[in-house]
């Protein structure tokens, strides 16, 4: 009880103190490359096909197949598994983590709410949805909280 | 080796970061997110306030030492300021992970050593332990794993997680050229605790993973996993995706699960006891048009087929996007037609329409956002045919790096009567600014 107490007083205490620092010194934005991936604002796409005609170095893959489409973002699962070094050089850990933790304090499109076009699960009210969903198709569930990032569910599945 | 994590591992990281000769040429990000959430909630017989203040902090520091080696940290706290919020205690956290890597370019090896994620094939796991990675000759790659299992909250009436408390694994994969990537991956845990109100099993599958493209326009994609401990298929998961013109995208989905093997190790649910013959095949067709344009269209149609019965959904989302990407809005609609076996108990449906539309505008000083998203039900669930909820997000970008904002929603469904939820967000974000970074 007492970690969990220090590693909330603490976390609180060093994100203002970064908040605060962040006050000072803040530098312009770059006008070079703007359309490059890691330049790109939050949530903005691009086609990396419109200059890249070849494939990925290192993956050795198409860069059609890494197109965020739809359909990509959907299934991004299934490249991430052999991937994840590529994904990485857009994305931090922590962009996968905004979904997928292992023990997750807010819903992610709650932690978001600002950002509505952005896939994220169940929004509005999940609760009564799941008692559907869940038995319609119960390993979507198992693949974020079969073993971990269950607490919610604890409370009422004893 | 949790006391290698919170002794060695992460201490060495702090100093690491902050000893001016390894400094010298590094790139430190923080992150930081701190949501103080005002929630009212009206549950017919009694009504709860919440203030949960809840803090997220990560940091990236990268090109430390010989320029090779970065520390990566992401975690949360949570105090609670009026009624507790979740469970018994009054605060909360968790560090989601802390690790330092090493990379090697000549071979695009990586080692971890910490609390990381692995995923590798059908693995996905998390781990306070020691991974490695490397590219080998002829096309070959290899990456292996090992430690102890990150344990989580203690199952209700139990002393355990129902986890074993160390794990292993690793993916041996094979590239030829940009045609075919293929592996073999497995995870084998330590046996699994003795429960007294569930019954669990032990965490140990292998399985296979494709992907291949003889042509941009065709590409296969997927896995098979097998569970050792009960000897059978655990799931089948693959995708195609044909791209005949430029911006189109029509795909075809497989999956054929077994339950009892696929969630064998969902110990809250009691899954070994779950009835062998349980199974499910979902397919499904979607159709997209678009990516980085104005608009970007997506159908989709999905058929679901278990034992207790079956189910389809269909509809579609259609996306905008204007002035550089700064209006962004979208609406999206489905409708689940779905056997009365998977009805809430009490219920005489399952099926639903859910319809939702959302709008934002992001630029250099404010930023809004408005989400609507509404379920109807063909049949009442407990005396409600419809649930929704409404959101409204401002905020202001007080620097290019630091926001604050603020989000309010209402309510009503079956679940609330009513439900008012609002909330104050401040993030501090340094990769969204300056020299770009990851997002």
């Amino acid at each position: 009880m007492r970690a969990l107490h220090l590693t909330a007083t603490t976390s609180l205490l060093a994100g203002l103190i970064i908040v605060l620092a962040s006050c000072g010194g803040m530098k312009s934005s770059p006008d070079k490359f703007s359309s490059h991936a890691e330049y790109l604002s939050a949530g903005q796409q691009v086609s990396c096909k419109e200059c890249h005609e070849n494939e990925l170095k290192g993956t050795m893959k198409s860069m059609v197949s890494f197109s965020h489409t739809p359909v990509f973002v959907k299934s991004h699962g299934h490249y991430a598994a052999t991937e994840d070094r590529l994904c990485a050089s857009c994305h931090k850990d922590s962009f996968c983590n905004d979904c997928h933790a292992s023990r997750s304090e807010i819903k992610p499109s709650t932690l978001y709410g600002y950002r509505p076009d952005r896939e994220m699960p169940h929004r509005g009210d999940f609760m009564t949805l799941h008692k559907i969903e869940g038995k319609l198709d119960p390993a979507s569930c198992n693949t974020c909280h079969g073993r971990s990032n269950n607490e919610r569910c604890s409370g009422c599945h004893r | 080796m949790k006391l290698l994590l919170a002794h060695i591992i992460l201490p060495a990281g702090l100093v690491l970061t902050t000893t001016p000769a390894l400094l010298s040429a590094a790139e430190i990000t923080p992150d930081a997110t701190t949501i103080i959430r005002f929630e009212q909630r009206d549950l017919g017989s009694e009504e709860q306030n919440l203030i949960p203040v809840t803090q997220y902090l990560g940091l990236d520091a990268t090109k430390l030492a010989d320029g090779n080696l970065s520390l990566h940290v992401h975690g949360w706290g949570r105090v609670d300021l009026d009624e507790t919020s979740y469970g018994d205690s009054k605060n909360s956290g968790d560090l989601s992970y802390g690790y330092l890597r090493y990379h090697i370019a000549k071979t695009d090896a990586d080692i971890r050593a910490g609390r990381f994620f692995v995923r590798e094939g059908i693995v996905n796991e998390q781990v306070d332990g020691i991974s490695a990675r490397t590219d080998l000759p002829f096309g070959f790659t290899l990456s292996a794993f090992g430690g102890a299992t990150v344990h989580k909250q203690d199952l209700n009436n139990e002393n355990s997680d129902g986890k074993g408390d160390y794990l292993a694994g690793g993916r041996l994969g094979y590239r030829y050229k940009g045609l075919l990537d293929i592996g073999i991956s497995g995870v084998y845990e330590d046996e699994a605790p003795t429960l007294v109100n569930h019954v669990n099993g032990s965490n140990r599958k292998v399985g296979g993973d494709i992907w291949f493209s003889p042509h941009r326009s065709f590409e296969l994609v997927g896995h098979t996993s097998y569970n050792t401990e009960t000897s059978e298929v655990a799931e089948h998961r693959y995708l195609l995706n044909l791209r005949p013109a430029t911006d189109l995208t029509i795909s075809g989905e497989y999956s054929d699960q077994r339950d009892q093997s696929l969630l064998y190790t969902w110990a809250m649910f009691s899954a070994p006891r779950i009835n062998p013959d349980n199974k499910a095949r979902l397919s499904g067709v979607t159709v997209s048009y678009g990516a980085a344009k104005p608009a970007t269209i997506f159908l989709h149609y999905k058929h679901y087929d278990r034992e207790a019965g079956n189910a389809d959904r269909y509809g579609g989302d259609l996306k905008l996007n204007f002035l550089d990407n700064s209006l962004r809005a979208g609406v999206s609609y489905f409708y689940l037609d779905a056997d009365d076996a998977f009805a809430i108990p009490g219920t005489a449906s399952a099926s639903y329409h859910n319809i939702r539309a959302y709008a934002m505008h992001d630029t250099k000083s404010y930023f809004a956002s408005v989400d609507a998203l509404c379920q109807l039900f063909d049949e009442d669930i407990r005396n409600e045919d419809t649930a929704y909820e409404a959101s409204l997000s401002l905020g202001y970008h007080l620097t290019p790096t630091l926001a604050l904002s603020g989000d309010i929603s209402y309510g009503k469904n079956p679940e609330y009567q009513e439900e008012t939820k609002g909330l104050i967000r401040l993030t501090y974000n340094a990769t969204y600014a300056t020299t770009g970074g990851k997002k």
